[in-house]
């Protein structure tokens, strides 16, 4: 039977620090092995052991922090171990055949070489037109792999290997919220202004990180994205939205 | 100067990209806590030297812990680590730097500070939390508890015994095998454990950098980016160090080589520019039993200052 087939067995267990432990699934960036992260994400944010705090999804890993001290309380063998065998049992459990497809959020950009610091630049070094780069970026669905570096900042991908591109040398000291990035075969949004080092194509007027708000972040990992060309205009109407 | 309102951390909030934060000295700001009858998880005020001058417009009781800048009240020393009544339009002064980088004040009631994701502690980079979501600066007012007290607490407990569990022996740092330890070759591991490693200027509450012997991979790794915690050492292509702390990056894509075990972080906190660190491997039982000792420790003041007020 599918479920059987694809039971989690390709993972390792190690301690992260003496409170948390990682499961690990490859060095790779793949939605098949993401796929299996955010479900044992999931599948621990339903069934958590006493003591569990939090986990944090990534790529290809899933970070367990826990109470060392409660768990201890309770269990005679080491927490580490407590949260080992616990999660072992829990990835015989789970299998991804079943996850339904995320809806797709739509992100507008204006990629607009005054908000688009490298556009130019990464069109001529990648001998595109500025026109096939904003298609190109925006042709695609991305998925949110993680969120990491900073509040908010999700890590998607990949884009379409015409448009990959290295980080710069020299990082910016201060890119402005909201500012559309790539690095490598990854796509990005700087939810808060930062220093960074991505080549920055746009941006959007969108609020991507809302700190009066319980839910502060418009993104979380295994979202669907695809980003729409707009205007200067259009940016300046929908402009803190 | 660089003086904020901190408290445990807020805990949950790591998937979302948000970092605990929280006071780099868990157990001297829960002591400081405990010194004046709070809960520990009540806001207390990190500062680091040169510290601020604060005019008590009320009557309260403070508790001092941490780094020691030889705290004075007018003309009067006050000694670190013991709950001190403060009367009404009396000045609290830090006179010069004695020991330690982060000193913590306590205030019977706590203080008014703005709350953020179930946390008090002021996150910089969002503006968010503690007061107004930056550090404290000239002018400011913070409202605390106006507190009725005057004692002298002569017959205080001492618990110089149990902090200095907790400090000594100074310069030793336990750390357990990160997940890119075996990256390592002999050599490197040895020159981990051998080898000093100091403090730069480039450290803040985000992390130390270390300047030491170069730690050089056989081969260079591109790791894709996955969590870090308070603690983690991170191995940079160039061989040198940087040591995460409170208000660290929730992921990173550098070598996690080792972590400092939980019950050595006060330690770190306390730390200073140049000190020159042993890091010393050992085993994940051996931290979580030094975790588990800490806990008692933290229990056992926590108990004395509890029956030394309810004995009133």
């Amino acid at each position: 039977m599918p479920a059987a087939n694809s039971t989690i067995t390709d993972f390792e267990i190690t301690a992260l620090s003496d409170r948390s432990v990682l499961v690990s699934f490859g060095n790779i960036i793949a939605e098949a092995i993401n796929r299996k992260v955010l479900y044992l994400h999931k599948k621990l944010l339903q069934s958590a052991f006493n003591g569990f705090l939090e986990s944090v999804p990534a790529y290809a890993s899933l970070a367990i922090f826990y109470d060392v001290v409660q768990i201890k309380k309770h269990t005679q063998s080491p927490a580490f171990i407590f949260v080992k065998s616990y999660l072992q049992q829990l990835l015989l459990q789970i299998n991804t055949d079943s996850e339904p497809a995320a809806e797709i959020i739509k992100i507008p950009v204006c990629y607009d070489a005054v908000f688009g610091m490298d556009i130019e630049h990464l069109a001529e070094s990648h001998q595109l037109k500025i026109s096939e780069v904003i298609s190109l970026h925006s042709s695609v669905i991305y998925r949110v792999y993680m969120i990491g570096f900073m509040p908010g900042f999700a890590y998607m991908g990949t884009v379409n290997e015409k448009l990959i591109a290295p980080r710069k040398h020299q990082p910016r000291l201060n890119i402005p919220a909201g500012s559309v990035g790539i690095a490598g075969s990854q796509t990005g949004i700087y939810p808060v202004a930062s220093p960074g080092g991505w080549q920055i194509i746009g941006r959007t007027p969108l609020q991507l990180f809302n700190v009066n708000s319980s839910t502060p972040c418009l993104l979380s990992a295994g979202d669907q994205v695809q980003f729409a060309s707009i205007d200067k205009n259009e940016f300046e109407q929908l402009h803190g939205y | 100067m660089f003086t904020t309102i901190q408290d445990l951390g807020r805990s949950g909030y790591r998937a979302m990209g948000i970092s605990p934060g929280g006071a780099m000295d868990h157990f001297a700001a829960s002591v400081a806590n405990y010194l004046v009858g709070n809960d520990k998880k009540q806001p207390v005020i990190e500062m680091h030297f040169p510290a601020p001058e604060i005019l008590f417009e009320e009557d309260a009781l403070i508790s001092i812990t941490g780094a020691d800048f030889n705290a004075f009240v007018d003309d009067q020393p006050i000694a670190p680590w013991k709950p001190h009544c403060i009367k009404r339009n009396e000045k609290l002064r830090f006179k010069k730097y004695l020991k330690g980088a982060r000193s913590y004040l306590a205030i019977d009631g706590g203080m008014a500070s703005g709350e953020w994701l179930n946390s008090f502690s002021t996150n910089t980079k969002v503006k968010a939390g503690g007061h107004m979501g930056r550090p404290l600066a000239k002018e400011d007012i913070i409202f605390v508890n106006p507190a009725i007290v005057s004692k002298a607490f002569t017959n205080f407990p001492d618990f110089s015994k149990e902090i200095d569990t907790v400090y000594q022996p100074e310069n030793i740092i336990r750390c357990i095998a990160g997940p890119e330890w075996n990256l390592l070759n002999d050599a490197a591991k040895q020159t981990f454990t051998n080898m000093l490693f100091s403090i730069t200027p480039q450290s803040d509450r985000m992390g130390f950098r270390l300047n030491g012997m170069d730690i050089l991979l056989d081969h260079p790794v591109q790791l894709i980016s996955s969590a870090v915690d308070s603690g983690t050492i991170q191995l940079l292509p160039n061989g040198q160090l940087i040591l995460l702390m409170a208000d660290h990056q929730t992921t990173g894509g550098y070598p996690r080589i080792a972590n400092v075990i939980s019950a050595d972080l006060p330690k770190l906190a306390q730390a200073t520019v140049h000190s020159q660190l042993q890091f010393e491997l050992t085993g994940i039982e051996n931290a979580e039993d030094a975790l588990f000792s800490l806990y008692q420790t933290m229990a056992s003041i926590k108990n004395g200052c509890k029956n030394y007020y309810d004995a009133d």
